[in-house]
């Protein structure tokens, strides 16, 4: 681990092993399948030509459930294109979704605060297909809306397609942190390959120097669309890049649960102790191509991807569970199970709703007030309509 | 009663705000201590600190995101540009992400990002440029161009209490030439609204910002000559004070835009656009511009004055079409 040379030394990394917690190991085992069950099932859409195009999350589980895990109500996510099991790990009481899986104490206090899950995974599921009851109604594609709602402890910022915009979006959301004076943190996600992007630097720059409280998690899972590692940039690590701006740089396993919630834990309590930042790298398979059947996947080497899909994130968890006697092979089957069927209905039910109303499209592109007043009273004419 | 100049009057603005709303934060390059190479934000950080006056690296793209970042979890920032050429470095955040997220998940952003521009001091191809186009062509975006100290405070005002986001253009040639008595209080001009600031019969002048003030020169000039030219201060480009205009180019049927920036695509080609679609049957005569040429801003003085949209080229401009 590297670490600022001109701060005050960080605190002594604490030992947040996730194995002596179970609730948060049946916490982050429902999440992870949840996420694989939505992936799997918008697969298998995406192949029969049911849906255009689908970002697929397999492989990056472990990583976006396995840190974001560690978030508290009212800290902030900002998310990008395979971040679906932080995002439900962020939204959603578990213990209400599925009771059957949980047990009593695992309902946590921020869980109290969230909206019924099931609504919300409704919501999601109609988002995704650009259907009226989406979080923007028709407007905007997947993963590309927020959702800040400080009385349910949940402030996410989602994308622009720009990949790397929102990485000083995310600064920003830990300045606001730092103005108010509170230990909120911030956790954001980007691919490797937008970490080539200018602002990736401008950000975490200014994160260095001003020592906001973000995380930013690097999904290093080894191509950019097509492009290999080898030509999106010639560090060893990114995390190597971490000294340069005076922040925390950390690579760890990906697939290894326990080193990424434990290392995210380090860094969410230098954040909230005043510390500053630190980009976390994750090391991930590519167990998938950019998007479903774009051909990006044939671009890897067949050994290569025999090696990734090899390295399931969702297997080497379980096997760990089993292993440690947190689970039993019957226990596993039912989280699955559970988590396909949840799935299975957010996603039916989504399909019957209706499509946006027309007038969707020119919904004011101003708040309500002077100015939002002013464009309404401009002619409309003149567009020939 | 002492005058505000145009600069002392951003920086009433920028600390009455301040003063009224703690979420208020003012963000930019060597703003903090050294109140900005024009010192707008003069004392502001001695009276406010470190987190509401806040210096940011040389930085545009990053500072635009974080201001919005900031933006989208209740506070107000106010971003300065340290002059309105470096916005095309953060032109992706400003065009992308600022201005459609009201569209796209309905969240406000209250956020002004102040651009002092223009030309006239010998400055330059990348000390001198008029972006107001780039941005009204991004729907989403309020850009405002205040042409007096008045209107300077006021809209500024009105710009941080606004929801949304503002482009704010401030004219360094007018920093410290445009002076005026400004009473007490709190003095707000409504965005969206254009101001009749000459009135007259024979053709219209639509402007803003430094050409206002030469036009105004120009139409004296023109009624000496026996011309009745009727001047109106755009003040808010988008969303555009339609009412106004037309009912002015109604009246003169005569219309000549002037503006600082290059003339093609410009912002005057929107305008005799929509006056061409909603007001063809009074016209009495081409809609014309005065602006500059489609060249970049030479350094030299003496080339750069030869490119400039000033009096003598509107006067001439006026004749013409008074004579149509
Ligand atoms: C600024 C920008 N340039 C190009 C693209 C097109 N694009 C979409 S995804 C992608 C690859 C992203 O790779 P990476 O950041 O590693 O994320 P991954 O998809 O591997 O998770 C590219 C090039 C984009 N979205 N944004
Ligand atoms: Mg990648």
């Amino acid at each position: 681990m590297v670490v600022s040379t001109h701060s005050k030394p960080p605190p002594p990394p604490t030992a947040v092993l996730a194995d002596t917690d179970p609730r948060v190991l049946r916490r982050a085992h429902f999440f992870m399948r949840l996420s694989r069950a939505w992936d799997s099932r918008f697969e298998a859409m995406a192949r029969v030509g049911r849906i255009g195009r689908w970002y697929s999350a397999v492989g990056n589980e472990c990583t976006t459930v396995g840190t974001a895990l560690a978030l508290g109500a009212n800290d902030s996510l900002s998310t990008v294109h395979r971040d679906l099991g932080a995002v439900l790990t962020t939204y959603l009481d578990p213990t209400r979704l599925a009771p059957a899986l949980f047990e009593d104490g695992d309902q946590t206090a921020w869980d109290v605060l969230r909206p019924p899950p099931q609504a919300l995974l409704d919501t999601l599921a109609n988002q995704v297909f650009g259907r009226r009851g989406g979080f923007t109604r028709g407007v905007d594609r997947s993963f590309h809306y927020g959702l800040i709602k400080p009385e349910w402890g949940i402030r996410h910022v989602g994308m622009i397609s720009h990949l790397g915009a929102m990485i000083p979006v995310a600064a920003g959301l830990a300045l606001a942190n730092v103005q108010d004076g509170t230990d909120r943190a911030v956790l954001g996600f980007i691919g490797e390959g937008a970490t080539s992007q200018g602002d990736f630097h401008e950000a975490l720059n200014l994160a260095g120097v001003m020592k906001l409280p973000l995380i930013l998690v690097v999904e290093n899972n080894r191509y950019a669309f097509s492009t290999p590692l080898s030509e999106q940039y010639a560090c060893e690590k990114l995390s190597d890049r971490a000294p340069g701006y005076g922040i925390a740089g950390e690579t760890v396993d990906g697939l290894d649960f326990d080193a990424v919630h434990a290392a995210m834990n380090r860094a969410i309590e230098r954040a909230r102790t005043g510390y500053g930042a630190t980009l976390l790298e994750c090391m991930l398979p590519r167990m998938r191509g950019h998007a479903e059947g774009d051909g990006s996947y044939e671009m890897i080497p067949a050994a290569e991807r025999e090696e990734y899909l090899k390295q399931d994130p969702l297997v080497r968890f379980e096997a760990s569970l089993l292993a440690r006697g947190h689970a039993d092979q019957q226990r596993v089957e039912r989280v699955t199970a559970t988590a396909r069927d949840i799935i299975e209905d957010a996603v039916e039910r989504a399909l019957l709703t209706e499509e946006p109303s027309l007038a969707e499209a020119t919904r004011p592109v101003f708040a309500p007030g002077e100015v939002a007043t002013a464009f309404a009273r401009q002619s409309t004419e003149v567009t020939g309509g | 009663m002492a005058e505000t100049t145009y600069i002392d009057a951003i920086r009433r603005a920028l600390g009455e705000e301040m003063d009224r709303d703690a979420s208020v934060f003012l963000m930019g390059q060597d703003i903090a201590a050294f109140g900005g190479p024009f010192r707008a934000s003069r004392g502001l950080f001695e009276k406010h600190g470190r987190l509401r006056v806040i210096n940011t690296p040389l930085m545009e793209s990053g500072a635009v995101g974080a201001a919005l970042g900031a933006a989208l979890v209740g506070k107000r920032p106010v971003l300065e540009m340290q002059f309105a050429d470096f916005v095309s470095c953060g032109f992706n955040q400003i065009v992308n992400n600022v201005a459609k997220t009201y569209y796209r998940w309905e969240t406000p952003v209250p956020m002004v990002i102040r651009l002092p521009f223009g030309g006239g001091s010998g400055a330059g191809p990348f000390h001198s440029q008029s972006p107001e186009a780039w941005f009204a062509h991004t729907p989403g975006l309020c850009v405002v161009a205040p042409s007096t100290p008045r209107d300077a405070l006021g809209m500024l005002k009105a710009a941080i209490r606004d929801p949304n986001p503002v482009i704010f253009l401030e004219h360094r040639f007018l920093y410290r030439r445009e002076k005026e008595e400004l009473p007490a209080g709190d003095l707000l001009t409504p965005l969206g609204r254009a101001n009749i600031v000459r009135e007259g019969t024979d053709v219209t002048i639509l402007s803003w910002s430094w050409t206002l003030h030469e036009s105004l020169a120009a139409a004296a000039e023109l009624a000496r000559e026996g011309v009745s030219v009727e001047v109106i201060d755009l003040r808010t480009l988008t969303p555009l004070d339609e009412d106004t205009i037309f009912t002015s180019v109604r009246k003169t049927s005569k219309v000549l835009i002037v503006h600082e920036a290059t003339v093609t695509a410009g912002f005057g080609a929107e305008l005799a656009a929509r006056i061409a679609d909603q007001c063809f049957e009074w016209l009495d005569g081409p809609v014309r511009r005065v602006a500059y040429a489609d060249r970049p801003s030479p350094y030299n003085k003496k080339l750069e004055q030869s490119l400039l949209p000033g009096r003598e080229r509107i006067t001439a401009a006026l004749r013409k079409l008074a004579r149509y």
